[in-house]
């Protein structure tokens, strides 16, 4: 660490304090009342939302868009939803989930979305946590766990359900209604009472909460964030400032309603900005509806990025071998260049040809084929990414940024500019938002984007803001050019025996971006060396075992396979030696099932529990600092009906030094 | 999407008409040479209903189908749908008159796409003729546009918006007794014969399959006649089950009846008990 980074750091330097644009004519309105304006504003001639339904986009314009919140709020009126109740929405990305959740914010209520993929008892906690009356879910599947728990929520008076498909046996049941009845009784509420509506939407304060967000909870139980539509309006005017959006510039609906990206993009910054806001088929369909509209931005994990770029390796090993040559020769020309523009170089003339003739000849085609090519920018955030899907990325011709944000700050707000993009950072501030680094380390941020507080938990509330400066919890370091670099979660840095000090997640990213590994999780807190659990890419290596003519049944089977043991001692120590030597992998082993949410190893966002992992598999974490090659061990699996199987197998340890 | 845009038009365009479906066999038999292979068969579906033939293996339900279906022609009796006498007809007549079927071995064109097949089915809705079809005219273009709607309704209703430009032959099993389901659907028949849907089905496809079929006769008020083998499925889901056994009927009513029904658990399980 040089002098001067410590002095800035000591000075608790801001980064990207930049002067805030002034406040544009949306100031001081709620969500629903910028809709409003909106509405009046691009009225028939514009498209608020996009669905593909039947095979053809089909499309609500605002004015549209402005008539369904409006009966959907005057329904939930006549249900009794009122001002200070909270709405449960159990729903997928569906245009009725902006309905529902503009809709309760017009009367001052506040809605929180629950992931579609939970089990019946993590909705029951959701609904209880938050004394929910009413909750809208998305169909029959989803109406089935509040059924069979009906006892459990007393509280709850009405359920909604947005798809009829297979709801015709509980018509009769009072308890449930459809979407479309919730819309006619709106309808019927504004024919008797026309001002009702206006008189409501009036009401509002921009200071009030507009949602509340359930945190992904890797460190426990979840926490409610509170998010106020001036939380909203701060992202918005923030991304609006510093980054060229268009009335009509697309938006793909694709992480889940529950999750802050879609938050605060498709409900918030669409809104503001006029975007239209697209919603797939169905999550089958994702991959080519995402191709038809070629969104402009968007902001994924970085899973999505890990993946995408796994399946282009994996197909164009699989193509022919001229495709395969041309496409080897652009691979080696955008290396080149991205090397030379990272050093700030200029290109010589003839690497400027071939630079043109790769793009169009290879890097153009194949970001048509997968939907990239009319991003101006795409960003992943959520989990650190390895640079080498990065790099890879940049070298096909993608603008690929990473950026860094929190639920608790209503989303991103530290992004990489334009051509300063470095691997490890995840850039600077947006204007508006002020960072900070503690002297233990902590990133903190302060801003007008920052939450209200956790609902109904105010210890949590108070440990995580302080004098209006939010602790994100995670460890980084501002770098001599102002960039933010994150090390991983401040509790997460680990140090081995020697106290060498390593970071987790650093690792585990640079072994997850090779194609035969899915996911891994780090030990070696106070150990001698640093250790993996490896779950090997089930897809991936299948296909290595067929070329290979090695039979394999399930994935227990394959992960047992001497040869699959074999090619991922190769592919770690391939990684190995790109690590600092403190950070070497000394063993590993091949998990028998893959790690899951249903088996709460996971976050329904996809992030390791580590603590969950940790207490779950602690013989294993154990055998491998022992001087055992194998291991009997008896695994439980949780299915998605409520059943618990058992895994009976053998492991082993596999060593690489 | 489905609370503000209304019932597919399949459904809310339906006229009561288009969905009567009473079909009346009477002393029906059959014979292969020296073998009968159907035995005085009496049966009667009426409208709304689904209903099951189920039995042992060779007892002669396919047979049945297939005098109902026209592949066959009875030797005896009469097959009356909807007041009218229909026995020996033959199977494009039948389809005509809203007779529609399924296969117990998937016959669809494998080197075909899903919408190319399920679009086979529509020439029976047909209603221009060669010439406008050359022309393509406006209205040549407005049916077509129809047909293409009702068969993307019955893709979004079996859940087959990801493989509708697939072609069949790269599509697994399931699938294609599902793409089959949707095609028979596409001629918009006013009774469904089917098959064995779920014969060699993973457990999660039976699972849809079912929903399908349910969900088809509740909120679509199809009539169907269903031969399966899995008698837990037929009977959860069937509301007149008739046993076959050797070509006779042992047996007719409701699930509950026939799960007790004496008869039927003889030829199910064999002379075992008492006999």
């Amino acid at each position: 660490m040089n002098e001067a980074l410590r002095d800035k750091r000591a000075a608790g330097y801001l980064s990207g304090a930049r002067s805030r644009k002034p406040a544009h004519s949306f100031a001081g309105l709620t969500l629903p009342q910028v809709l409003f304006k909106q509405a009046a504003a691009l009225g028939r001639d514009h498209i608020a939302i996009r669905q593909k339904a039947y095979g053809i986009w089909q499309a609500l314009n605002w004015e549209d868009y402005l008539r369904f919140v409006r009966q959907t709020a005057l329904g939930l009126w006549s249900l009794g939803l009122r001002r200070g109740d909270n709405l449960a929405l159990v729903v997928d990305n569906e245009p009725e989930w902006l309905f529902s959740e503009l809709g309760a914010q017009c009367l001052g209520a506040v809605s929180v979305n629950l992931f579609t993929s939970a089990v019946a008892k993590e909705i029951l906690h959701g609904i209880d946590r938050i004394n929910a009356r009413y909750v809208i879910v998305q169909d029959q599947e989803q109406a089935d766990k509040l059924l069979e728990n009906k006892d459990q929520l007393p509280g709850v008076e009405r359920v909604v359900y947005m798809d009829p498909t297979g709801m015709r046996h509980c018509s009769q049941s009072p308890w449930l209604i459809s979407f479309a009845q919730l819309l006619q009784a709106g309808e019927v509420v504004d024919r008797e009472e026309p001002d009702l509506f206006e008189k409501l939407l009036r009401q509002g304060k921009s200071s009030d909460t507009a949602v509340m967000i359930m945190t992904s909870g890797t460190t426990g139980l979840p926490k409610m964030v509170m998010l106020s539509h001036d939380n909203f309006a701060a992202m918005a005017t923030q991304w609006m400032a510093s980054n060229p959006i268009k009335t009509g510039d697309n938006w793909i609906s694709i992480s889940p309603p529950a999750w802050i990206v879609d938050q605060m993009w498709g409900v918030g910054i669409t809104i503001f900005s006029g975007m239209v806001m697209n919603f797939p088929e169905t999550a089958a369909t994702v991959t080519e509806d995402f191709r038809e509209i070629g969104p402009h931005i968007i902001i994924t994990s970085s899973r999505f990025w890990e993946d995408l770029a796994s399946k282009i390796r994996v197909k164009i090993s699989d193509a022919g071998p001229i495709k395969r040559g041309f496409y080897n020769l652009a691979q080696k020309i955008g290396e080149a260049v991205i090397k030379k523009e990272e050093k700030g170089l200029a290109l010589s003339v003839p690497q400027k040809a071939l630079k043109s003739l790769a793009y169009w000849t290879v890097s153009r085609p194949l970001l048509d084929r997968i939907g990239c090519l009319q991003f101006r920018t795409a960003l992943t955030g959520g989990h650190p990414i390895s640079p080498d899907v990065i790099r890879f990325f940049r070298i096909n011709g993608l603008n690929l940024k990473q950026c860094y944000g929190m639920t608790e700050a209503c989303g991103i707000f530290q992004v990489q500019p334009d051509g300063q993009v470095k691997p490890e950072t995840v850039g600077t501030s947006l204007p508006g938002a002020l960072v900070k680094i503690n002297p233990d380390q902590e990133v903190l941020v302060s801003g007008p984007s920052i939450f209200q507080g956790y609902y109904e938990n105010p210890e949590a509330t108070a440990e995580a803001l302080e004098d209006g400066w939010l602790h994100t919890g995670d460890a980084g370091y501002i770098d001599d050019a102002g960039h933010l670099v994150i090390l991983g979660r401040k509790q997460d840095i680990m140090r081995t025996r020697d106290g060498e000090p390593f970071a987790p997640d650093f690792i585990e990213t640079r072994l997850k971006f090779d194609p035969y590994i899915k996911e891994a999780v780090i030990w070696g807190e106070g150990q001698p060396y640093v250790s993996a659990f490896i779950n090997i890419d089930f897809e991936n290596v299948g296909l290595w075992a067929e070329e290979r003519q090695i039979p394999y049944t399930t994935y227990l089977d394959l992960s047992r396979q001497p040869a699959v043991a074999e090619l991922i001692c190769k592919r770690v120590q391939r990684t190995n030696q790109a690590l600092p030597e403190a950070m070497r992998l000394a063993k590993i082993l091949l998990l028998y099932k893959l790690l899951d949410a249903d088996d709460e190893e996971l976050t329904r966002t996809g992030k390791v529990r580590r603590k969950f992992v940790a207490q779950r598999y602690q013989e294993l974490i154990d055998a491998l600092y022992g001087d055992k090659t194998e291991l009997a061990v008896k695994g439980k699996v949780h299915y998605r009906d409520g059943t618990i199987g058992t895994i009976e197998t053998t492991l082993q340890i596999l060593s690489l030094t | 999407m489905k609370s503000f845009r209304g019932e597919p038009s399949i459904v809310a365009e339906a006229r009561p008409d288009d969905k009567r479906a009473d079909l009346e066999l009477r002393d029906i038999v059959l014979k292969f040479g020296g073998i009968t292979a159907l035995n005085r068969i009496n049966l009667k579906v009426d409208t709304g209903e689904l209903s099951a033939v189920i039995g042992p293996n060779g007892a002669g339900k396919t047979s049945l189908l297939n005098c109902i279906t026209g592949y066959y022609k009875p030797q005896k009796g009469s097959i009356v749908f909807n007041g009218r006498d229909v026995t020996g007809l033959s199977t494009h007549e039948l389809t005509v008159i809203g007779i529609g079927r399924t296969f117990q071995n998937i016959e669809l064109f494998a080197g075909m796409s899903v919408l190319s097949n399920m679009l086979l089915a529509r020439n029976l809705h047909c209603r221009y003729n060669l010439a406008h079809a050359c022309l393509f005219s406006r209205s040549v273009r407005r049916e077509e546009v129809r047909h293409r709607r009702i068969l993307e309704e019955l893709i979004d209703f079996l859940e087959m918006q990801a493989i509708r430009k697939e072609l069949v032959g790269s599509l697994p099993y399931g699938m294609r007794k599902r793409v089959e389901l949707g095609r028979a659907l596409a001629l918009e028949p006013k009774i469904l014969i089917l098959d064995e849907p779920l014969a060699g089905m993973t457990l999660e496809e039976k699972e849809d399959m079912v929903r399908f079929l349910v969900e088809l006769n509740h909120a679509w008020h199809q009539t169907m006649i269903l031969v399966e083998h899995d008698m837990s499925i037929v009977m959860g889901i069937s509301q007149k089950i008739a046993v076959l056994d050797f070509g006779v009927k042992i047996a007719e009513g409701a699930p509950e009846d026939i799960r007790n029904h004496p008869e039927v658990i003889k030829a199910y399980l064999g002379q075992a008990s008492g006999a």
